[in-house]
This record gives C-alpha cells, sequence and structure tokens, in this order.
C-alpha cells in the first residue's frame, strides 16, 4: 500500500539555470535600450484625448468624399492592380511551385536556384518592391501592378510548393512508371490533388493584395493611396478618414466573400 | 477452358467528364482581367519596355556603395527599424495576451467575447502604413509613430492567435482548479497559460519576424527607421547607395528569421530531441531551402 498520507513533500522546484538568467538580463536590456531609442512615451496615451490635431480629423467631408474622382476612380484603380498581379502572380507561381517542390522538381539545380531566388525576393518588403519599380519603370498603377506581381508570386510559391510538398507521391509513381515523361506524369500525378488549395491559396494571396494595394500609393504606386498622400501633405485628415471608413467597408465586403469561397473550398 | 488471357479486353475508356460548365467559370476570370488589364493601361509596348528599364536601373546598382551609406548611419536606421519591431511586438503582446483570454469562446462569457472579437477584427482590417498615416500628425514624425503603429496593428493579429490557441486547450486542469476552489482568474493562471504560453510566446516571435519586414517599410512614410534612407536614396537617383542600403536591409531580415526560426522551434520541439548540429542544419534549411 502506498502511503497517500504523508503529503509534505512537495516536488522540488526545478532551479533556473544561470543561462536562462543571462538571456532574461540580455533580452530586458535590449528592450530598454530599445524603448529608449524610439522615444518610447506612455504620456501619449493620455495626451493623445486632449491632442488639439483631433479637430482636424473631424467632421468628415462627406460631399468631398462621395465624388468619382476622389474616391471611386482610385478605389478601381486599386481594386484592377489586386486582380492583375493577383492572376498573373498566381499563374506564374503554379510552375515554379512545382520546381521549387522536391517532390516534382525536375532537377537538382532548378530546385536550388528557384528557391534561393524566391527567399531573397521575399526578404525584401512589399513597398520596397514598389519604391523600386516605381523608380526604375515611372509612377503610376503600371509599377504598383508589376510590384504585387513579384511580391504575391514569392509569398504563392512559398505557400503552395510546401503543399506540393506534402502531397501523396503514389500517383505520381503511377504515372511515372507508366512511362510517362516528367511534366506530364506531374500534370496527371500531382496537380489534380493539390489544384483546391492553389485555388484557396489564390483567394488569400488576393486579400493579401487588396490590402497592399490600398497603400501601394504612398509610394507612387498608384491606386486609392495616391490620394491620401496627396490628402496627407494639405493636412486634411478629414478627408482621409472619409476616404479609410470607404475603403475598409470595400475591403471587408471583398474579404468576407473571398473567406466564404475558401471555407467551401477546403 | 478459359483462361484470364482468353477473357475479352473491354475496349471501352470511361467516359470524360463532362466540362463545359468550366467556361462558367472562366468567363468572370476573364472579363475581370480583361477589366483591369485595359483599366490599367498596360500595353504591350510598355509591358517589353518595363524589363528593359529595369535592367538599366538594375546595372547601375551594381556595384553596392556599402561604404557611403555607412557613413550615412544607415546601419543605426537598420537598427532602429529592428528597436521598433522589438517594442512594437512587446507592445502587442502584452494588449493582447488579458484580451485573448477574455475573447476565448471556452473561457469567456458571449458578451464580453463578442465586442472584442470584433476589436480584433477592426484593427487587423488596417494595416500598420494607414496606422501611421493617422498617427504621425498626433505624435509627430519619428520612430514612436511606428512603434505605436505595429503595436497596435499586432494587437489584432495576436489577439486572434492567441485567441485560437487557447480555445484548442485541454480542459482537464480549468476543472480541476475549480475542483479545488480556485476562482476565475486562478485557473486561467494555472489551468490555461501553461498549456498555450509555448504556442502563444512563438507566434509572439513570428510576429516579431513580420514586424520587422514592417518596420522597414513605415520609414518610407517617416514613421522612423530603414525606409526613409532607401527612399531618399532612390530620389537622388544615387543606385549604388540605394543597393547597398537594400542589400543591408535583406541581410538583417533574413538574419532575425533565421534567429527567430531557431528559437521558435526550440520553444515548440524542446531541445531534448535535436542536437546542436541538426539545429544548425535546419536553420540553415530555413534560410536556403536546400534539405540535405
Amino acid at each position: 500500500m502506498n502511503d497517500y498520507t504523508n503529503t509534505s513533500e512537495r516536488p522540488v522546484k526545478p532551479k533556473p539555470r544561470a543561462r536562462s538568467f543571462l538571456i532574461a538580463l540580455v533580452l530586458l536590456a535590449l528592450t530598454f535600450w530599445a524603448a529608449f531609442k524610439v522615444s518610447f512615451d506612455l504620456s501619449t496615451f493620455w495626451e493623445v484625448w486632449t491632442n488639439p490635431i483631433w479637430s482636424m480629423f473631424w467632421p468628415i467631408p462627406w460631399d468631398w468624399v462621395f465624388t468619382k474622382e476622389n474616391t471611386f476612380d482610385p478605389l478601381i484603380e486599386t481594386l484592377q492592380i489586386a486582380v492583375t498581379s493577383t492572376l498573373v502572380g498566381c499563374l506564374l507561381a503554379l510552375p515554379v511551385s512545382f520546381a521549387m517542390s522536391s517532390l516534382t522538381t525536375p532537377n537538382k539545380i532548378v530546385y536550388f536556384i528557384s528557391k534561393t531566388i524566391m527567399n531573397l525576393v521575399r526578404a525584401v518588403p512589399d513597398l520596397f518592391w514598389a519604391k523600386l519599380l516605381v523608380t526604375a519603370i515611372g509612377i503610376g498603377a503600371f509599377a504598383g501592378a508589376w510590384s504585387l506581381t513579384i511580391f504575391s508570386l514569392a509569398v504563392m510559391v512559398k505557400l503552395f510548393s510546401e503543399t506540393v510538398d506534402a502531397a501523396d507521391p503514389r500517383p505520381l509513381e503511377a504515372a511515372r512508371s507508366s512511362g510517362a515523361r516528367h511534366l506530364p506524369a506531374v500534370k496527371a500525378g500531382v496537380l489534380p490533388t493539390v489544384f483546391p488549395s492553389y485555388v484557396a491559396y489564390s483567394l488569400y494571396i488576393f486579400e493579401l493584395n487588396i490590402r497592399a494595394s490600398v497603400v501601394l500609393g504612398l509610394v507612387g504606386a498608384g491606386g486609392v493611396g495616391r490620394v491620401i498622400e496627396t490628402q496627407r501633405q494639405f493636412f486634411r485628415f478629414d478627408r482621409i478618414l472619409g476616404l479609410l471608413v470607404i475603403i475598409f467597408g470595400i475591403v471587408w465586403v471583398i474579404e468576407q466573400i473571398s473567406v466564404s469561397l475558401r471555407k467551401r473550398l477546403v | 477452358m478459359e483462361t484470364l488471357s482468353d477473357t475479352p479486353i473491354s475496349s471501352h475508356r470511361p467516359p470524360t467528364p463532362k466540362t463545359f460548365y468550366r467556361w462558367f467559370i472562366a468567363i468572370p476570370f476573364l472579363v475581370a482581367i480583361v477589366w483591369s488589364v485595359v483599366g490599367l493601361n498596360i500595353t504591350l509596348s510598355r509591358l517589353l519596355d518595363a524589363p528593359g528599364d529595369a535592367w538599366t536601373i538594375l546595372r547601375q546598382m551594381a556595384p553596392p556603395a556599402f561604404g557611403e551609406v555607412y557613413e550615412r548611419g544607415a546601419v543605426g536606421k537598420i537598427f532602429e527599424s529592428v528597436y521598433i519591431a522589438w517594442i512594437g511586438t512587446i507592445i502587442g503582446a502584452f494588449v493582447s495576451l488579458p484580451l485573448a483570454f477574455l475573447a476565448a469562446h471556452n473561457v469567456a462569457p458571449v458578451w464580453i467575447r463578442s465586442p472584442i472579437r470584433q476589436l480584433f477584427n477592426a484593427i487587423r482590417a488596417v494595416p500598420e502604413l494607414i496606422l501611421a498615416v493617422i498617427l504621425i500628425p498626433i505624435t509627430g514624425l519619428g520612430a514612436w509613430a511606428g512603434t505605436l503603429a505595429i503595436g497596435i496593428h499586432s494587437i489584432g493579429t495576436l489577439g486572434k492567435w492567441a485567441c485560437e490557441s487557447i480555445e484548442d486547450i485541454d480542459d482537464g486542469p480549468i476543472e480541476a482548479t475549480k475542483a479545488c476552489g480556485g476562482k476565475w482568474a486562478s485557473g486561467m493562471r494555472w489551468g490555461v497559460l501553461p498549456q498555450v504560453m509555448p504556442v502563444i510566446s512563438s507566434y509572439w516571435l513570428f510576429r516579431f519576424e513580420i514586424n520587422v519586414r514592417a518596420s522597414a517599410v513605415l520609414g518610407m512614410i517617416g514613421a522612423g527607421g530603414v525606409g526613409s534612407e532607401l527612399v531618399s536614396q532612390l530620389s537622388f537617383r544615387n543606385f549604388p547607395a540605394a543597393s547597398a542600403v537594400l542589400i543591408m536591409t535583406m541581410a538583417v531580415v533574413l538574419t532575425i528569421d533565421t534567429i527567430s526560426a531557431a528559437v521558435r522551434r526550440r520553444i515548440i520541439k524542446g531541445s531534448d530531441n535535436t542536437d546542436e548540429d541538426s539545429r544548425t542544419l535546419e536553420a540553415i534549411t530555413d534560410l536556403t531551402g536546400i534539405r540535405s
């Protein structure tokens, strides 16, 4: 029989190691240093309510906002950038993802090169691409569409090649053993099993692109962000607030549609 | 006697599935792309010229002028971006953790849960850059505006992720705390927190990786960090310096990604089953995608 009456002995608490202390200390020091460098200032939180700047955000001039040239034309341009770059980026991503997956890659060299390039592309933030392309090919929606195409290609390839990695290898093997060459084998053996997630990821990329295309204009790459940037330079924050209300209403509706489509797919 | 080889081989193939309905899906797609391409005024000549223009700029970017950029203090700017991301993540983590407990459906009542969920959704809908546009007039130009923008945006995503991981827990420990006479708060502290903390802290690190990129971008509109440096070099059309800034940013982003991914793996998987060598190997795999 076990003696259940003796409960005075508790298990010994493990002692924290010296290394853990050291790591905690370094992180704490880093945090304080970083807070100092970004001029961390809690008073912002209570001064914000009495800040006279609020009068610049209110009231919203709705008659300015609800006009074709101020809001709806740039908004349509934003949508067009998102649609174009999603379609082109995701179409390009299909062959690249197959090249980047260890299951379906034609050979090691293609695998290595595509993987390295895509990792480097992803290391550059999306708006850096936009700014670079605006400088290279001129201000406007064309540069914006290019930059989002590049970025959605890089993200899509990452997501989708991992799905291809996890696909069932047996249909591919069957196709190969019946004598199919590389491309037909991949098309018949792998593509049908991963296609639903390809479409779902494309919709996800579309949501990302809608959000990104709103801010593209801040660096001169077209869309509704251009209007925000102009009004920002005139300090018309009331107009910006009105624009933002419209933008996020529309973005929200599009996202809900896309999310419900994605739920049906997977 | 009939052997297997005598059985007549069926010459019928299974009928091809009817696919004409695919056109009903394809046509809206085609309309959408034609509408977009025409709307953006993308012509063949612009499309053909673009790679050439990009190549011209790319050629001018070599060799990167690291020395010049270093003297302008770009290294400090890159570190400022990292500081902004770090403090922003900490703000997001501290605010989102208690809120996540109030938003999870297995531990919070509905009247408090739904408003907080809506708050998370609303915050996530607004990009950091837009937040920064609103915050800059309030706090003034500089790193603090960017930090706040990143902190606020992180509350939305971190809150959602933390809330989802709280909803996935095993209810046993909460019940045990209740059976011992513990109140709601002690159930959260001793029943829920130990279960979710590894996952949530790895989410924090993951968000930090994202925030490093986001804070680099925030500098482009004057909210502190390396973005302003890139913008000014590109506006001066000083391409060697711009490429140096770009390469340094990429190096920092990739280094932080690698370290953070290694730490996350250590938090989730523990140290028992991986030795030092294989961890380094996995870090290299993460960075380059080369699997040996």
